[in-house]
């Protein structure tokens, strides 16, 4: 089962590299209505900073080194039933604790395998005080270095699969996954497909379950009673606040890419300012205050830009997804983690979500969407207390408890 | 009240037209799903041919000038409350029939004065038969040639003023219009702040209804309880459902970040071009576009006057002004008049229309959302009964009926 691995370094082209130069010489922007702020979108001030740097001064072979030299990362064709074989790039990372908890880490969208960049030391770090990682970060096809699916119709089941027989063929052969965005969702299909079996455990830091709604008088009355009569708290009402944000103001990319991602994937293909402005905005208003350096976010979009399958095959998954009609509820039974950060986008009272199998909840008051990028040792701590000495999922992948 | 006009004639720099070829010949494609065909958005061999034919072979110059020969073009300072002054480009020609009826066509996204173009000659031309029009075809700030408001809050309150200003200034105190898609909010709110006094009637061909609840409008609640489904209504609603279901992404981002979308709207010429395209076959019924018609099209958001971007702001500020804008119906008291085409995205069954004094009404088996532009002649043939002896709303605007 377990297959050797195909060491990988992202090397690109320098055609490539020049290609961009020469667009980005040629960037033509819009105006700006005035005092606009980041009422309308992504500031202009802040794209033709970030557009001036990438064409002058942002080094791409040096992130490409650096990258290169941190995530230990790989190759390998997965078989997909009815899709035939995909490359899949991934980041894997053993731990020197012999009987590490092996941990899948899954990225969404505007992310990729870089979210795993801050979270993989220390979870592969060894102590007798904390539970220790093997961790692999996969490329989600149609994102990274990865493949991206040809035909029509790859869903979650797909992305699921590719990501069960990656462990697999690791020799994992049981689990746990850390996932957010349509990590959730895919991590979620995991739980659902192969749980028990290969899955043993959960970890999200997008907490969604089919009651995160207000409960209602007749389906749970007791709930019902609590809701009203117990006012919100600050935080509560900030989240409540923010999720009604996204809902109004935030979800036009949901609604483009999950309809006529063709459509909008021409504009980000052919625009480096384009793409850059489409996730920038992203990385702005979906993190708590994080302090974007410029070439961090060059790096994150460049990985767009130059990604194997481009940034067009990333927006599918929406249009799957969606129209498959795949977001709603799936039962899971295996042991279920949440780490509430309060600038995540759907972030609804605590008291809210139920299931019998969520073991473990921890809330911040600080930190948003892209929890492993701005929050890295919080979400590790988090990861340490579900799963270490004492943990509600301590031992749970039989043989590897993660400490000597 | 009447001053000189300032002719305009289109004549875009060359630095312009180098600019879009350099661009449009680094145009990176994405690629495209096995049997997409139109599912996940425009089709990438439509964007292929469309992209090589601009870049060698379309010639702007060619149709400039025929634009420049057609439309008769002027520009106008008009003053516009809190916003300063706009400079606006429109069309006008002036009927042989001295008292012609004076006609506003005011047009939407992704429109622009092009759409008056078949309709022109048609409703300029003198005939005992029929009755003849003065024509003003606004550019919508943002739109062509127009310029683009600086300030934030420009939403329909003030594109109706501009249109009502534009008017006046041209002499025509007394007026009707003529509106689809953003056009249809514009002057709809023109007959109900300046009804009566300077619009004297209404004609749309995208009437907008809900429908009818017990509480608001019983009668028709209970006729429509009742009634069956025709085969035409029934695919009108489907028309509509797909509409919201796959069509309204657009909408979405455009409402909420236009500033995000418009960076790749103004940077890539090919991105530009797959958003609109997408629109142009989606909403009309098997118009036979012609490769250098969509160009040209597509050409004038390019070379307008405030860029693509501009265009976009209307949606945001008529949204943030006052969602659900498009459904509601507000209290004008003069003659109104639809025309429906079964292919335009929003159709309701006839009985739920709550357009005040409707006098007019005509149904067609064919055309879609850009009417003036698939139908001209059934269009105009539309205003002609309208507005035409023994039409319901002849006569009304006092002293110009339209005949020698």
């Amino acid at each position: 089962m377990t297959t050797a691995e195909i060491p990988f370094k992202i090397d690109i082209p320098d055609s490539k590299l020049s290609l961009l130069k020469q667009k980005l010489a040629l960037t033509t922007f819009p105006d700006e209505l005035e005092d606009a702020g980041r009422e309308y979108g992504a500031p202009l001030a802040d794209i033709q900073r970030l557009v001036a740097r990438w064409r002058d001064g942002y080094d791409w072979r040096k992130h490409e080194a650096e990258l290169n030299a941190e995530l230990p990362q790989f190759m390998k064709d997965i078989e997909v039933e009815g899709f035939g074989t995909l490359a899949i790039h991934y980041v894997h990372k053993k731990s020197e604790v012999e009987d590490a908890i092996p941990l899948l880490f899954v990225h969404g969208w505007p992310g990729n395998f870089l979210e795993v960049r801050k979270i993989l030391p220390l979870l592969t770090a060894a102590s007798p005080d904390h539970p220790s990682f093997h961790v692999v970060a996969i490329s989600m096809p149609g994102y990274g270095f990865s493949d991206g699916p040809t035909k029509k119709g790859f869903r979650f089941p797909q992305y699921a699969e590719v990501a069960n027989k990656l462990m697999l063929a690791l020799g994992y052969d049981q689990y746990v996954t850390q996932g957010g965005d349509l990590g959730f969702f895919v991590t979620r299909k995991i739980a659902n497909m192969y749980g028990g079996k290969h899955s043993k455990a959960w970890h999200t830091n997008f907490p969604r379950l089919p009651n995160s709604s207000p409960p209602k008088l007749f389906s749970r009355p007791l709930a019902y009673l609590t809701h009203i009569l117990t006012p919100y708290t600050e935080a509560e009402k900030a989240g409540l606040a923010r999720t009604d944000w996204f809902e109004k103001l935030g979800r036009g990319y949901f609604m483009e890419q999950s309809t006529q991602p063709q459509t909008l994937g021409y504009g980000l293909t052919d625009s480096p300012a384009g793409l850059l402005a489409w996730i920038y905005e992203k990385l702005v208003n979906w993190s708590d205050d994080y302090l974007w350096d410029d070439d961090e976010v060059l790096t994150w979009v460049s990985t767009y830009w130059f990604s194997r399958a481009g940034p067009a095959a990333s927006l599918r998954i929406y249009y799957e997804m969606v129209q498959g009609n795949e977001r709603g509820h799936e039962d899971t039974s295996i042991p279920l983690g949440f780490s509430y950060f309060p600038k995540e986008l759907f972030n609804v009272p605590k008291r809210w979500h139920k299931a019998s199998n969520l073991v473990f909840e921890s809330e911040h008051t600080a930190g948003g969407h892209f929890a492993a990028h701005e929050k890295p040792e919080l979400l590790v701590n988090d990861l340490r207390a579900m799963f270490g000495k004492g943990g509600p999922a301590f031992g749970i992948v039989p043989g590897k408890a993660g400490y000597r | 009240m009447v001053s000189t006009e300032n002719p305009f004639k289109i004549n875009v720099p060359d630095e312009k037209l180098e600019l879009l070829k350099k661009k449009l010949e680094l145009t990176t494609f994405s690629d495209e799903l096995e049997g997409a065909g139109r599912e996940y958005g425009v089709p990438l061999t439509d964007i292929r041919r469309l992209t090589a034919r601009w870049r060698d072979g379309y010639e702007w110059r060619k149709h400039e000038a025929l634009l420049n020969a057609e439309l008769p073009q002027f520009t106008r300072d008009i003053e516009v409350d809190g916003f300063g002054t706009l400079n606006v480009h429109y069309v006008h020609k002036k009927s042989e029939v001295v008292d012609a009826i004076p006609l506003l066509f005011v047009h939407g996204w992704p429109g622009s004065f092009i759409e008056v173009r078949h309709i022109l000659p048609l409703l300029t031309e003198a005939s005992s038969d029929h009755p003849s029009f003065h024509v003003v075809a606004l550019g919508l700030p943002g739109f062509g040639f127009s310029e683009a408001p600086t300030k934030k809050g420009f939403e329909i309150r003030q594109y109706a003023e501009l249109a009502n200003k534009l008017m006046l200034s041209l002499g025509y105190n007394e007026y009707v219009t003529q509106g689809g898609d953003w056009g249809y909010a514009i002057t709809k709110l023109m007959a109900v702040n300046y009804g009566q006094k300077h619009s004297k009637a209404w004609h749309t061909n995208y009437p907008i209804a809900t429908a009818p609840t017990l509480k608001d409008r019983p009668l028709a609640y209970l006729i429509n309880l009742v009634s069956k489904l025709t085969p035409e209504e029934k695919a009108g609603l489907e028309r509509t459902a797909w509409f919201f279901g796959l069509g309204h992404g657009y909408s979405a981002e455009q409402s909420t970040q236009p500033q995000t979308l418009g960076y790749a709207l103004t940077d890539s010429p090919v991105g530009l071009l797959a958003w609109i395209y997408e629109k142009l076959v989606n909403w009309t019924d098997n118009y036979p576009w012609d490769d250098d018609e969509v160009l040209t099209w597509i050409s004038i958001y390019w070379f307008s006057r405030a860029g693509p971007a501009a265009s976009l702001r209307i949606y945001f500020e008529a949204n943030k002004a006052k969602p659900n804008m498009f459904l509601t119906p507000l209290p004008s008291k003069i003659p109104a008049g639809h025309s429906y085409f079964p292919k335009e995205i929003f159709k309701f069954p006839k009985r739920w229309s709550n357009t005040p004094n409707l006098v007019f009404e005509s149904d067609h088996d064919s055309g879609g959302h850009f009417a003036a532009h698939e139908k001209p002649g059934e269009l105009v043939g539309d205003l002609r009964k309208m507005f035409g002896k023994g039409g319901p709303a002849f006569g009304v605007v006092p002293g110009k009926t339209g005949y020698a």
